[in-house]
This record gives structure tokens, C-alpha cells and sequence, in this order.
């Protein structure tokens, strides 16, 4: 585990450096513990494939004094028994209009469009990270024959439900936004809900699995 | 009782912002100029969370159907309560009836409208902040239109004319010096490409592409470029209100409110006491990034928290 300040009221705390289970785990089992501890001054976690960045209130707590809280939560963290994540499906409709970047994943893949959707409902993937908006899963990791670059500037519009790959990693849009994945699908699957409890149908830890629908 | 006569351009109901569910991806949406806000409650005597109107554009125009004290803050605008001019950064009583207008803004790009009363709107995930992308929060997820109707849960009688010394109201105007702290991912840049930022070279200018609003700003200018053979995107992590993120294109985009991780390249963070400048960037402003260290934000931080001070126990 590594701590850095980010400006001046972030510090960002780094578990690995590679996408993987372990490291994320160790993610995991570090938030769920630092967050049940209700420690004075801190105003938002967010984490992710590999780290965790704490936005603190400098008024309240200090920098030292937040990595004391941090170390002490690392540690105590280990003996945590992690809560068994979630099994999830999504049903998904591929390509056509549901999928407007389909032909660009075949051209720089090589792969036809059936082959493309069965490599990438094949797989079990795990929610590593929930940001970018409310309820967006990044989910890996991809099988890399599915491997395409981000748009180099974001396409202004996809609508609500988008399925999208980048790099090694696959999201799902909650709602219409502008992407910066390719997209290959779409799904009817409400992922994020301000009036019900969890607001967020994918948590954190999850893993997921896509059904051609 | 308030009636939306004209919106303007843009109003929304914002407050400090939806905290607690970074790890759901729930982003701020707080108003952009914090110090405004806070200014704005203290000269009405109100609550450090009410929520409160955030502006763009000229010819807004409100109806009140009751008595009510208001403060214009934030961008400096020429406003008027049944055309007799009044003086904004202060509490101002609207009699029942009365209409406030707002003909032009002077200064800056958003301006801010607290009232002695709270609005009768429900907090969504703890905040009264609009979600505009998600439509949740604020006056029903959305900006207020013509004919809108805002109750009041209550209204004080705060007292008239608590104004804010103009030594303390800041510059809005471009260009906006934003000084930051280097990011993360700063050594991923060409050190030549970056030198602007170390030499305060106005010469090295951005503009604001017209392309900004409460998600971010990007800036046109002199692409930034790359190391050769590094990674030009990162796997996506946490970023922060402030956090400069760079494309593969080159081109720099200022996080504001609405996003909670990203996965560009993060040259930078601005400067907590920068951060009130975002909500005045204007399409096409001049915008000059500036190398700070930790020392001096600290020392800018604690220089404006004294002055402040009486004002607001908390920024």
C-alpha cells in the first residue's frame, strides 16, 4: 500500500498496479472497513480497480493524522471477513442501432460481430469500480481479443443503457451522457434509482455476467 | 411564493453538494462558487446548507408573491426589484408583488440568489443540489423554467443592507490564473510541453472552449503532448473537483462537479482557493495554468480563511 497527497485535500492510497482480483480485493476490504469507522473530517471515498482516494476536510483532520487512521485501517482491515459479493446477469441486445461502434470493434479486432458478442457474454466479469456517473459499473476484465482504444475525444451522446468496451474494461451507461467507449449493445436494466434502496443496482465487488437478449 | 418570470440561461438549485456516495458514483453537483454561496447565507442570516439559485445569463426576472429578503452574489450583475436599481452582495427586501430583474451581468459568469426562507424542495441523497444529467435533486431534476412556482417553508425577517465589503469579493474576470498542484500522472507529459506552467508565461494561454458547463471545461490552446512510449490514458481512478485531466488529444479538461473518477492522464488539481473561479470561465476567457506547490496553498488557503473569517465559521 502506497499513500500520496492528491491537491490538497485528496490523498490517494494505492494497492497494486495492475487490474486484478487480489489487488481489488484488498480495495475492497480496505473502504468497507476504513468506512465503517466514521472517521471526523472525511468527506467522500472513491474507490477503484486499485486505489482509494479519500477527499478530506482540511479544517478537520490532518494529513498525518489521516495517514495514522489509514495505516491502523489497513491493518485492522486484514482480519475482516469480506462480505460475499453479488452474482449478477444483464440481458443485453448486441449491435444494429443498439451497438453503434460494433463495426469499428470488428475492424480493429478481426473478430465477426457473432464472435465479438459471444467472447464478450462469455465472460464473468467483476464491478471494480462504480463512478464516471451515478450507477456506471467498470467491469473487467475483457478477454483481449475484444482490446479497443478509447474514442480520442468523446462522442457527445449515447442514450441510457449503453454497453461499452475500452481497453480491458466493460461499463454500462445508466443514463444518456456522453462516452468515451466504444459501444456494442444496450441494455433495459435500470442500474441507478434516487428513489429506492440500494440506489445503485451494481455494487462495488460484484460480478456480472452478460445474456444476449 | 417565487414565479419564474424568465429563467435566464441557465438556474438551478444547488447547495454544498451530495456527499457520501463517491463509491456509487454520485458526484458533488455542488455550486460551483462556494465563497458566493457562503456569502450569500451570511448576509441573509441563513443556514450554511439552504439551498440556493445558481445563474447564467442575463434577463432573469422573478416574481415574489411574498415579502422576502434575497442576496445577489457571485458574478456582479446589474439588477433591479421593480426597476430601482439594488445593490448586489447584499440582503435586499422585495416587498410582496415586487418583481427582481436582472438586465446584465458585469462580471463573472454565475451569480448566485439566496433567499431568508427554504425552499420547499425535498433533499435527494442528502443534498438539495440538481443532478441535471441524472435529473434527480433541485426543483424536480431539472433547471427552472417560465411559470415555475417555488414555496417556501418558511420566511425570516433577516435585517436589510448586511453587506459584504467589496475588498472581499474577488476578481471574475479573465484571464483566470488557476494555480495547481501536479497531478499523478504529471510525469506522463513532455517536460517541454508542460514548461508553461512553471514560468507563468502568459504567452502559454488557454481559451475555454465553448463546450463547458458543471461537468467540466475544456481548454483550447496548444495541445499538451505526451512522453513518447508512456500510456496516454490511465485504468480509471478517483478524481476530485479541480482535477485537470488530459486526452490522448492533448487538450485539458477541468473537472467540476458532476464526476467522481476519470481516466485520462491527471496533469493537475486546482488550488482550493482557485476553485471558485471555475464557476466564472466564460466561453472563450483566456485561462493561464500556474505551477503552485503545497507551502503556498496552504498559505493562500489559511490568508483566506482569516479574511474570511468573520463571515464564515467554514468555507
Amino acid at each position: 500500500m502506497v499513500k500520496e497527497l492528491y491537491g490538497e485535500s485528496g490523498i490517494r492510497i494505492i494497492f497494486g498496479d495492475i487490474i486484478d482480483d487480489a489487488t481489488h480485493e484488498m480495495v475492497r476490504r480496505f473502504f468497507l472497513h476504513f468506512t465503517s469507522l466514521h472517521i471526523p473530517g472525511i468527506i467522500d471515498i472513491i474507490p477503484s480497480f486499485r486505489s482509494c482516494l479519500i477527499h478530506f476536510d482540511n479544517d478537520l483532520v490532518r494529513y498525518d493524522e489521516l495517514c495514522e487512521y489509514i495505516d491502523t485501517a489497513e491493518a485492522d482491515g486484514k482480519n475482516m471477513v469480506l462480505p460475499q459479493a453479488e452474482r449478477r446477469e444483464i440481458p443485453v441486445r448486441y449491435g444494429g442501432d443498439y451497438g453503434p461502434d460494433m463495426d469499428f470493434v470488428c475492424s480493429y479486432s478481426g473478430l465477426a460481430p457473432e464472435e465479438v458478442i459471444e467472447v464478450h457474454s462469455a465472460q464473468i466479469y467483476r464491478v471494480y469500480a462504480i463512478g464516471f456517473m451515478p450507477g456506471f459499473p467498470y467491469m473487467g476484465p475483457l478477454d483481449r481479443r475484444l482490446y479497443v482504444p478509447r474514442q480520442a475525444t468523446p462522442v457527445l451522446k449515447v442514450p441510457q443503457g449503453s454497453v461499452g468496451i475500452a481497453q480491458l474494461q466493460t461499463g454500462i451507461y445508466p443514463f444518456e451522457s456522453p462516452a468515451g467507449w466504444r459501444i456494442i449493445g444496450r441494455t433495459t436494466m435500470r442500474l441507478f434509482d434516487h428513489t429506492r434502496v440500494p440506489y445503485s443496482t451494481l455494487s462495488f465487488g460484484d460480478t456480472v455476467r452478460f445474456v444476449r437478449a | 411564493m417565487i414565479t419564474v418570470v424568465n429563467p435566464a440561461f441557465l438556474s438551478v438549485i444547488v447547495d454544498n453538494g451530495r456527499f457520501g456516495y463517491g463509491y456509487i458514483g454520485v458526484a458533488p453537483s455542488s455550486g460551483l462558487d462556494r465563497f458566493a454561496m457562503a456569502m450569500a447565507r451570511f448576509a441573509l442570516g441563513m443556514p450554511d446548507n439552504a439551498p440556493v439559485f445558481e445563474i447564467m445569463g442575463d434577463d432573469l426576472s422573478l416574481l415574489f408573491s411574498e415579502t422576502v429578503t434575497f442576496a445577489i452574489t457571485g458574478a456582479r450583475v446589474k439588477a433591479t426589484v421593480d426597476d430601482v436599481p439594488v445593490e448586489p452582495w447584499c440582503a435586499v427586501k422585495a416587498p410582496k408583488g415586487s418583481i427582481l430583474k436582472v438586465a446584465e451581468v458585469l462580471e463573472g459568469f454565475r451569480y448566485y440568489i439566496g433567499f431568508s426562507g427554504i425552499i420547499d424542495i425535498d433533499a435527494v441523497m442528502g443534498s438539495y443540489s440538481t443532478n441535471l444529467e441524472c435529473g434527480f435533486g433541485g426543483f424536480q431534476g431539472r433547471p427552472l423554467m417560465k411559470g415555475d412556482i417555488l414555496k417556501f417553508r418558511e420566511i425570516y425577517d433577516p435585517i436589510e443592507h448586511v453587506g459584504i465589503p467589496d475588498l472581499l469579493i474577488p476578481s471574475m474576470c479573465g484571464p483566470h490564473i488557476l494555480r495547481v498542484l501536479s497531478g499523478p500522472e504529471a510525469d506522463r507529459f513532455d517536460p517541454a510541453s508542460v514548461e508553461f506552467l512553471s514560468n507563468r508565461n502568459e504567452a502559454a494561454f488557454f481559451k475555454a472552449s465553448p463546450r463547458l458547463n458543471r461537468t467540466g471545461i475544456r481548454l483550447d490552446g496548444p495541445a499538451i503532448q505526451f512522453r513518447d512510449k508512456v500510456d496516454q490514458s490511465i485504468i480509471s481512478e478517483g478524481i476530485l473537483p479541480g482535477t485537470i485531466q488530459v486526452p490522448p488529444d492533448g487538450l485539458p479538461i477541468i473537472n467540476c462537479v458532476e464526476r467522481t473518477i476519470g481516466g485520462y492522464a491527471r496533469l493537475g488539481t486546482v488550488i482550493n482557493v482557485d476553485l471558485y473561479k471555475l464557476a466564472h470561465i466564460k466561453p472563450f476567457d483566456r485561462v493561464i495554468l500556474s505551477v503552485s506547490d503545497r507551502d503556498e496553498a496552504e498559505r493562500l488557503s489559511r490568508a483566506r480563511k482569516d479574511s474570511i473569517a468573520f463571515y464564515v465559521k467554514k468555507q
